[in-house]
């Protein structure tokens, strides 16, 4: 047991549960996480995908972050946008991620976007939907560009334009209504903003700012906060207090060691003898 | 909801509503689906193809949770895999559907998975077999399967006749789909056929506006001047999606 | 009434100018009785980096011993202090370990990362109960009277303030929104970090 402490087994540790069903039973409901109530999505366009995204995380009613990345690093030309419990795109895109580079390296090749899609798909299904991600996955790799949707219990979509979260309705209406095969890049660009647009400005659960990412063969191309409809206007004023508006009863201030210097007293030979 | 409950989905899970088919002749097997999946009542894919590949000439159909059945057919595809390489020749249809089976079966309480396997093999030629949602395996001339399956029972019943060829055999499916798809709310989209004989296999794909049509009701109530439907012109240039997994 | 609101308490966190600022209230409470005003929820992980817990406090004080054992640990093995962002992560991974039986706390962490120049950049992180990084530019906030905090901090809040305006910031932030949270208050205790001193005051609050 003292070993368990130091070096715990990998994986999930389920030893609060019987404690946390108890107080569940007592009545006392299982707070809420931060989640990703989020409008993602993708699409192919003539020489690879683009994928986007809004950067709202909210708890319940409250934005718990108003400029969160929801575009999660996969490979160097492969990229992973999560929707659904924070926690869980971010921990799997990251477990996923650490495995592709390992791939790559036993293999000798680039990785390609069918070995993430087939392991996320194959991790989420694993935990029967206990896991919450809802991904849209693309990328370029030796068979051209993919584009997939992976779902919290593990189905998977293969389509050429894709959207997931709350704000997919609002996404795909755009899509639907405008989309167009073999695009330009400017095209495909405008379309995904116009889709996120869609969510952040429609859906509740999504909102900010809109992020995107362009993946071609040659070339990957990460547009954070590429257009920001919601930027908080200047304040007419501030509110700075003057000091000492707070009353306080005690202080107690702890010096710190910036610098250390070290003096050597005297050189002294080594002893060989 | 209570359509979603009845099938012990999980919550927010994603659904093949479905209506899929396979009929066997004279030279091979004829499968179909339609194309719908399913979130709630949210379409969340509208050209599915549900028509999954286990090997060269053994395809199968699938019907209920989306996660389960793929989860079920990449099994199946790696373990015929396996199979072929440690036998030195294609497997049998049978050797197929009893892996498929074997894994609904085993599982029965965690899944819900309605799926035909259907092909082509040597041994035995062009074979069907349906295995329903607890498991259980059953060599079928034709077998439908999926929610809208149970709205055309009457109709394969009434038309399905032995010693027919591949054009009857297709036509028969198309019909039969189009049928079901127009009566289930769950399944719906277009239609994608495999014709699966010894010499290959090929696709077919209709679109969602060159689906059959049958008697679509007329005003009982009402003025009768209303002008009959427009006949139905084949869109010009219509391609199936690029979008088989 | 959520697990979260047993005892009560909440913790906020704030950048200033080459500083930043860690506050939170004093009270341990059983539901609506209040048992404790030295309830201690910040505690120094190192010199640079404080830590705040708010939430079940038979877990406030399990997180602690268990962030405490993993920091030394890190100490030993490294042969050196570790960073906030290193942290943050390692506190994120204590949580998401327990993603099916979580630790019912909000960890807010606020420090000094030294930079490459060899000086010192101001951060600050929260995470969710399962560990979710939120790594903020402006300030965290967690606990039971968060969303009061949120409010407040969003009006008071600018950039670049000096030590000394960040605490006035942070002591007005922290006192008005925990007078309206009726699960936290009975004192507040506000920790100032500069890259050469931390400054800690106990603040005089409302005791209702």
């Amino acid at each position: 047991m003292a070993a368990a402490s130091v070096y715990s087994s990998p994986g999930f540790d389920f030893s609060n549960q019987i404690r946390n069903n108890f107080l569940a039973g007592k009545g006392l409901p299982l707070p809420k996480a931060t989640s990703t109530g989020t409008t993602i999505v993708g699409c192919i366009f003539e020489d690879g995908v683009i994928l986007g995204a809004d950067t709202r995380a909210t708890e319940g009613p409250i934005v718990a972050d108003k400029n969160c990345e929801k575009i999660h690093y996969l490979t160097e030309s492969i990229r992973c946008c999560g929707a659904g419990t924070a926690a869980d795109t971010e921990f799997v895109t990251n477990l996923i991620s650490s495995n592709m580079e390992m791939h790559a390296l036993t293999h000798g090749r680039k990785p390609r976007v069918v070995t993430a899609m087939t392991m996320l798909k194959q991790y989420l299904f694993q935990h029967q939907g206990q896991v919450g991600a809802a991904l849209v996955l693309g990328g370029v790799d030796a068979t051209g560009p993919n584009l997939f949707t992976i779902a919290p219990h593990g189905s998977t979509d293969k389509l050429p334009y894709v959207t997931m979260g709350s704000g997919s309705l609002a996404a795909m209406a755009v899509f639907e209504s405008t989309w167009q095969p073999n695009m330009s890049r400017a095209d495909a660009l405008q379309l995904v903003k116009d889709a996120i647009s869609a969510g952040i400005f429609n859906d509740l659960g999504s909102g900010s700012n809109v992020d995107a990412c362009i993946i071609t063969a040659t070339h990957t191309e990460m547009l954070r906060n590429v257009e920001m409809p919601n930027e908080r206007v200047q304040k007419e004023r501030t509110y700075v207090f003057p000091k000492g508006t707070t009353a306080w009863k005690k202080e107690d201030i702890k010096k710190l060691v910036l610098t250390e210097e070290i003096t050597p007293l005297a050189v002294e030979a080594m002893d060989t003898t | 909801m209570d359509h979603i409950d009845m099938n012990r989905l999980k919550q927010g899970e994603i659904n093949l509503g479905t209506s899929i088919m396979a009929v066997q002749f004279q030279g091979g097997v004829v499968i179909g689906a339609d194309s719908r999946t399913t979130s709630g009542s949210y379409i969340a894919n509208r050209v599915t193809d549900k028509l999954t590949y286990l090997h060269d000439r053994i395809y199968c159909c699938r019907s209920g949770s989306a996660a389960d059945t793929q989860a079920i057919a990449d099994f199946g595809h790696y373990y015929l895999q396996i199979q072929t390489q440690a036998m030195g020749e294609a497997p049998t249809v049978l050797t197929a559907a009893a892996v498929m089976e074997k894994m609904c079966y085993q599982n029965k309480d965690q899944l819900s998975a309605g799926i035909i396997v259907a092909g082509w093999d040597k041994k035995t030629g062009p074979s069907v077999y349906n295995i329903p949602l607890g498991g259980g395996l059953f060599r079928q001339p034709w077998a439908i399967g999926g929610s809208g399956s149970t709205y055309v029972y009457g109709y394969c019943d009434a038309t399905y006749q032995e010693g027919w060829g591949k054009d009857e055999t297709v036509n028969f499916v198309k019909n039969t789909l189009a049928l079901a798809m127009s009566r289930d709310g769950s399944s719906g989209g277009t239609i994608r056929m495999c014709v699966i004989t010894g010499d290959g296999v090929e696709r077919k794909f209709i679109p969602g506006d060159q689906l059959p049509r049958f008697w679509e009701g007329k005003e009982v109530l009402g003025e009768v001047t209303k002008k009959p439907p427009p006949a139905i012109s084949a869109v010009a240039g219509v391609a199936p999606m690029a979008v088989e997994v | 009434m959520s697990i979260m609101e047993y005892n009560g308490g909440s913790v906020i966190a704030m950048v200033g100018k080459d500083c930043v600022a860690i506050a939170s209230d004093l009270r341990l409470g059983n539901q609506a009785l209040g048992i404790s005003s030295n309830f201690q929820k910040i505690f120094p992980v190192t010199d640079r980096i404080y830590l705040g817990l708010p939430g079940l406090a038979t877990d406030v004080t399990t997180l602690r011993e268990r962030f405490r054992f993993r920091v030394n640990m890190y100490t030993i093995k490294e042969g050196r202090e570790i960073e906030p962002e290193t942290f943050a992560h390692l506190v994120s991974s204590t949580l998401y370990e327990r993603r099916f039986g979580p630790y019912f706390i909000e960890p807010v962490m606020a420090g000094l990362a030294k930079s490459a120049t060899g000086g010192f950049k101001p951060f600050i992180a929260a995470t969710d109960l399962i560990g979710c990084l939120n790594f903020a530019k402006d300030f965290v906030v967690a606990g039971t009277a968060s969303s009061k905090l949120y409010g407040v901090a969003e009006g008071l809040w600018e950039p670049d303030l000096e030590p000394e305006q960040l605490f006035e910031t942070i002591s007005q932030t922290m006192l008005n929104a925990v007078d309206r949270d009726a699960y936290s208050g009975w004192g507040v205790i506000v920790h100032v970090i500069e890259k050469d001193k931390v400054t800690t005051r106990t603040l005089k609050g409302r005791m209702d």
